[in-house]
């Protein structure tokens, strides 16, 4: 209890106490342990790296182990960390510690430049067809809150692009070419903004009062298990 | 609500439909070559102003916060960026909080580097015109360190180089010394935290470019002076272009961005018109 309850509890209240201090006192001293600190949260930043590629390869094995479906696509991903993996320690032959080669490709960076970048680009691109064919089938204006949300969408879509121009001018002249432009502006720079600005107020209230909430130990499911 | 297989064939086929002329109107416009005059956005202006304002030999650090999914939008941005930077003989400082994407900004830059040496004939070298740090974990830790000693927080570029006696780094001992900084992101972490952690306290000019659908979430801060200008998607790298006066693939991909665009919205107004009309069929049934 002592070593899994209260001494995290204590080191969370007197580390983050002093982190929160440290902010208002204008010494050299709160700045050395400011300084000293982020390093420390570096480190510990740099272990967390591990723990995701952990929790990942973990996963992967249970689903395997399970016969889940598309367990196959699991073994894909032990075969590329492990090939990748391999290839970046063996660095192009200058070993895991030298900087990459500059003057030759590795078979690193060949993984890399024609493997993970298209594969990356390509499932991201095919969202345009998914929005396209959503947009079909579900953007309907079947009350008024929608038909706003749906005339705003309308708007913003069509004046982000070049062709809006060419149209405003046709429909209203050349020197009002800038209609719809101005117009999806406007959307962005009120409605949107003030929606953003109560969005941000919100949550960074919801943040500070949760942050207070973990320094005095009302909240504790960050230490895992059951709060009894 | 369970479907009728009538139904979800018919389905399927409109989504075949749409697949089939989304392709069309993407891929079209990149054979024909064609292009569309466009007035770049005010926020695009006012960041392309104050880079272009900086003197030669100023340090400007640029953040390449993405990955290559979105490297479509982001790459012309930071691509433009670079050539504004080694144009005006700014030196450009450039890192990445995103580790799956340090090899391709360092290929983006390597390549902008040679191109620009190819143009002007001029050397432009790792070290001496520009540095490349690369990544290291801690995100805001990592700009709060930073802020404090930029070369301790970095002791060597990414090419194992020490920056204490780096010729591109003479007068940077912090971001407090450096001039401007552009973050280009697709996430977190991104343009926030830059202003939370970099500008709002080591006080300098930051300006921002994200992915399209991010870019609502920062105008705030633009409002509120905390960024000096933004480029939005593959837009605002098109608008840096025209301003720079070298279009190149963001410009090439505002064609295919006009007709999906416009595409969209014809879908978007088809199907309400055929839902208005549905309902007056109801409604005219349901009278009679």
């Amino acid at each position: 209890m002592v070593y899994k309850r209260l001494i995290p509890l204590l080191l969370v209240f007197v580390i983050g106490l002093l982190g929160f201090v440290q902010e208002f006192v204008p010494h050299p001293l709160s700045g050395q342990f400011r300084e000293e600190m982020t390093m420390w949260f570096r480190v510990i930043g740099g272990f967390a790296l591990f723990i995701g590629a952990y929790s990942l390869l973990h996963m992967h094995v249970a689903r395997i182990r399970r016969r889940m479906a598309g367990w196959g696509y699991s073994v894909f991903v032990f075969l590329g960390a492990a090939v990748m993996i391999a290839v970046g320690l063996h660095n192009g032959g200058l070993g895991p510690l030298a900087a990459e080669p500059q003057d030759r490709m590795t078979w690193f960076k060949w993984g890399y430049e024609n493997i993970q970048v298209p594969c990356s680009a390509t499932i991201f691109s095919i969202l345009a067809f998914f929005m396209a064919s959503a947009a079909f089938r579900t953007f309907r204006a079947r009350n008024v809150g929608a038909a706003l949300l749906l005339g705003a969408a309308v708007i913003v879509m069509f004046g982000r692009v070049p062709v809006s121009e060419a149209v405003g001018g046709w429909l209203f002249g050349v020197g009002h070419s800038g209609v719809f432009p101005r117009a999806a502006d406007a959307i962005m720079e009120y409605p949107n903004l003030a929606a953003q600005r109560g969005i941000m107020l919100g949550v960074s209230l919801g943040v500070i009062s949760q942050a207070v909430r973990i320094l005095f130990g009302i909240e504790r499911s960050y230490l895992g298990g059951s709060d009894e | 609500m369970t479907r009728s297989p009538a139904d979800l064939l018919r389905l399927r086929r409109t989504r075949h439909v749409i697949y089939l002329l989304v392709a069309a109107v993407v891929v079209l416009p990149y054979l024909f070559q064609l292009s569309m005059p466009f007035k770049p956005s005010s926020w695009a202006e006012k960041l392309y102003h104050r880079v272009d304002s900086l003197k030669s030999g100023s340090h400007v650090l640029l953040s390449f916060d993405y990955d290559p999914a979105s490297s479509a939008e982001l790459n012309p941005m930071a691509q433009a960026l670079l050539r504004h930077c080694f144009a005006k003989g700014l030196v450009p400082i450039v890192m990445t909080h995103w580790v799956t994407g340090v090899s391709q900004v360092e290929k983006l830059l390597r390549d902008t580097a040679e191109e620009v040496q190819k143009q002007t004939g001029k050397p432009v070298e790792s070290g001496k015109d520009y540095v490349f740090l690369g990544f290291k974990p801690g995100t805001s830790n990592l700009v709060l360190n930073m802020g404090e000693n930029l070369k301790a927080a970095f002791d060597k570029d990414f090419y194992k180089q020490p920056t204490e006696s780096m010729p591109a780094l003479t007068g940077v001992q912090s971001l407090k010394n450096i001039d401007m900084a552009v973050d280009l992101a697709a996430g977190t972490p991104g343009v926030e935290m830059w202003i939370v952690y970099g500008s709002d306290r080591f006080h300098f000019p930051l300006g921002a470019g994200t992915t399209a659908v991010q870019a609502p979430q920062l105008y705030p801060f633009i409002k509120s002076n905390q960024l000096v200008g933004l480029l939005g998607g593959l837009r605002g790298a098109a608008d840096y272009e025209q301003l720079l006066k070298k279009p190149a693939d963001a410009t090439r991909g505002m064609l295919a961005q006009s007709w999906t665009h416009t595409l969209l919205v014809i879908l978007i107004i088809g199907a309400n018109l055929r839902l208005l009309a549905g309902l007056f069929r109801r409604k005219r049934t349901r009278d009679a």
